[in-house]
């Protein structure tokens, strides 16, 4: 019964994972995995003496910092503002208007990202009002990493909350009672009782988060870059599909995707020996 | 104990900051409809919100005779009904074994499935495995190598995991064999998260789109998110009329609102009786034993 589910696993997940050896080949496509000549670490040397790819490498990593330092603690901060809505029928209601961008794909979302910046969208008519040109927002490099960032955060916050209004629900409400006894207000309470109890979920989500560091999803920066911002936000992704996918330097690309999942294994490994010094770690 | 001043303020504060930032969940949607209904001048005037100026039906007209979009529709139909219910086959199939605590082999292949989970395929090879496969280009492409989502595979394994064994026992007594216990005891039982799964299942079929980039090249089997994006690149190829000869009721501007809002409409349609089942589920999803 389980066959299938293995035979899956095996096929799509470990022979990629196998498949990475081509990095350290010159891989061709007509000679195969087993006759492209091994060459050892050269398309490393390649990679790291290539200037294109550190300014793919520098846009990745700041746009992985930005949406790590802003991304990660919105639906933290959002969930904690959740709890404080005391009228159900507000906080269900408010809830399902945020968790609906979640299934919405990235081009959609693009798409809206472009008319509500575009120079007739409705920031720039606000902008309007009060007397400022309008500015071509998708089209500037300086604004890109901001609306990169921002949308993620307007597209995930939303559904990002679940898992910590579950961990919220789980405190003893014994625990209140007595912080108010004890004199506590309700931002005491929130400090003391309520972040604690979520820290240990946050802290698996972060390490979670880490693991995938550089990883800041293809779908979404495709769908948001146009060829006036790949200076500041063409990244690992993007790069790889083109000059892989689309241009069919195999190898080479492998290598930069090898070094993307080594950074993100050192990165939970390290977070992971902290967190298990205080809390919890994954393992 | 009385609210302080300072809690009131924050309370007052905290209402209208979470109406306002929710506003903004729907109000682009909203306001792309608006934009589909109305004229062109009017939707270029930066005169449009929520409601339609110089209502006119001529952009929606235009768009619903679009054969290609309609040929996409078909495929992501297609993928959602056949792929949804082969993943949640497949995903059932796989879950139900290492739901069992008799499976010895359990411990060892559910960490070799989180293990994936972890360690993602790369691009080039997870490309490279599926072309030898010579899926390129086949709309089986979009389904066969998404088939298990490990994620929702772990939903139902975590339901799974909830029905007692005994059950199991009583079953094989009265002659089922695995096939049977499965689909006779733990589907029915297991209603509510197999409802679940499916609509996760569904949205990730609606939503295909890295699968089409990276797949496929042949445009008749363009799933509908590709479609839509090609036509948000060249608005002019959706409108597949010269704008500058002739007098039409619709423009690139509306013609984009009302192609966004066609890839769209089936989600946000079901999406208010449904969205509780996404939110029960999304929490089944936490590793057990």
């Amino acid at each position: 019964m389980i066959f299938p589910g293995i035979l899956y696993y095996a096929v799509f997940k470990y022979v990629p994972l196998m498949g990475s050896v081509i990095a350290i080949q010159d891989f061709k496509i007509l000679k195969g995995i087993w006759n492209s000549p091994w060459v050892g670490l050269d398309n490393f040397q390649f990679i790291f003496s290539y200037r294109d790819f550190y300014v793919v490498l520098r846009n990745t990593a700041i746009i992985a910092f930005y949406k790590l330092v802003f991304g990660f603690p919105a639906p933290i901060l959002l969930a904690l503002l959740f709890n404080e809505i005391r009228l159900m029928l507000v906080k269900r209601f408010v809830q399902s208007l945020f968790y609906l961008p979640h299934f919405l794909s990235w081009v959609v979302v693009g798409g809206i990202v472009f008319e509500v910046l575009s120079s007739q969208g409705i920031v720039n008519v606000i902008r309007g009002w009060f007397g400022y040109e309008p500015v071509l927002f998708m089209q500037t490099e300086k604004y890109f990493r901001t609306i990169v960032v921002l949308s993620g955060i307007w597209k995930g916050v939303g559904w990002g909350t679940i898992i910590y209004l579950a961990a919220i629900a789980g405190v003893n409400p014994n625990l209140y009672e007595a912080a108010v006894v004890d004199g506590a207000n309700r931002f005491k309470q929130t400090l003391h009782i309520t972040l604690p109890t979520m820290l240990p979920t946050v802290v698996v989500l972060f390490l979670l988060d880490i693991g995938n560091f550089l990883e800041l999803g293809f779908d979404q920066i495709y769908n948001l870059l146009t060829p006036m911002t790949y200076s500041v936000g063409d990244i690992i992704e993007t790069y790889v599909y083109r000059a892989g996918v689309l241009q069919g330097q195999y190898s080479v690309t492998t290598a930069i995707g090898l070094f993307q999942s080594v950074i993100g294994f050192a990165l939970l490994w390290a977070f992971n020996r902290l967190a298990r010094k205080t809390e919890q770690g994954l393992w | 104990m009385k609210p302080s001043t300072g809690e009131k303020v924050f309370q007052a504060f905290n209402y209208a900051f979470m109406l306002a930032a929710s506003a903004t969940m729907v109000f682009p949607l909203l306001q792309l409809l608006a934009v589909s209904f109305s004229s062109p001048e009017a939707a270029d005037s930066k005169k449009v919100f929520l409601l339609p100026v110089e209502f006119t039906m001529g952009t929606w007209e235009h768009v619903l005779r679009n054969e290609a979009l309609w040929t996409s529709f078909g495929v992501t139909v297609f993928i959602a009904v056949v792929g949804t219910f082969l993943s949640v086959l497949f995903s059932l199939l796989t879950a139900y074994p290492l739901s069992r605590q008799e499976f010895l082999l359990r411990k060892p292949i559910m960490l070799g499935i989180v293990i994936t989970m972890i360690f993602n395929a790369p691009m080039i090879p997870y490309f490279l495995t599926v072309r030898e496969l010579g899926l390129m280009n086949s709309i089986w492409v979009l389904i066969v190598p998404g088939l298990i989502g490990t994620f929702n595979m772990i939903v139902i394994r975590t339901f799974l995991m909830g029905i007692p064994s005994e059950l199991d026992d009583a079953s094989r007594i009265d002659g089922c064999n695995d096939f049977g216990t499965l689909f006779r005891i733990h589907l029915p039982l297991s209603k509510p998260v197999i409802a679940t799964v499916s609509l996760f299942y569904a949205v990730g079929y609606w939503n295909t789109f890295t699968q089409a980039v990276l797949f496929i090249r042949d445009q008749t089997k363009w799933p509908l998110q590709m479609r839509l994006r090609t036509y948000l690149q060249s608005p002019e190829e959706l409108a597949s009329v010269n704008m500058f000869l002739g007098d039409y009721d619709f423009n690139t501007t509306t013609l984009k609102a009302a192609t966004i809002l066609f890839a769209t409409i089936p989600i946000v349609l079901v999406y208010p009786f449904l969205q509780k089942y996404f939110v029960k589920g999304s929490l089944l999803g936490s590793l057990k034993g």
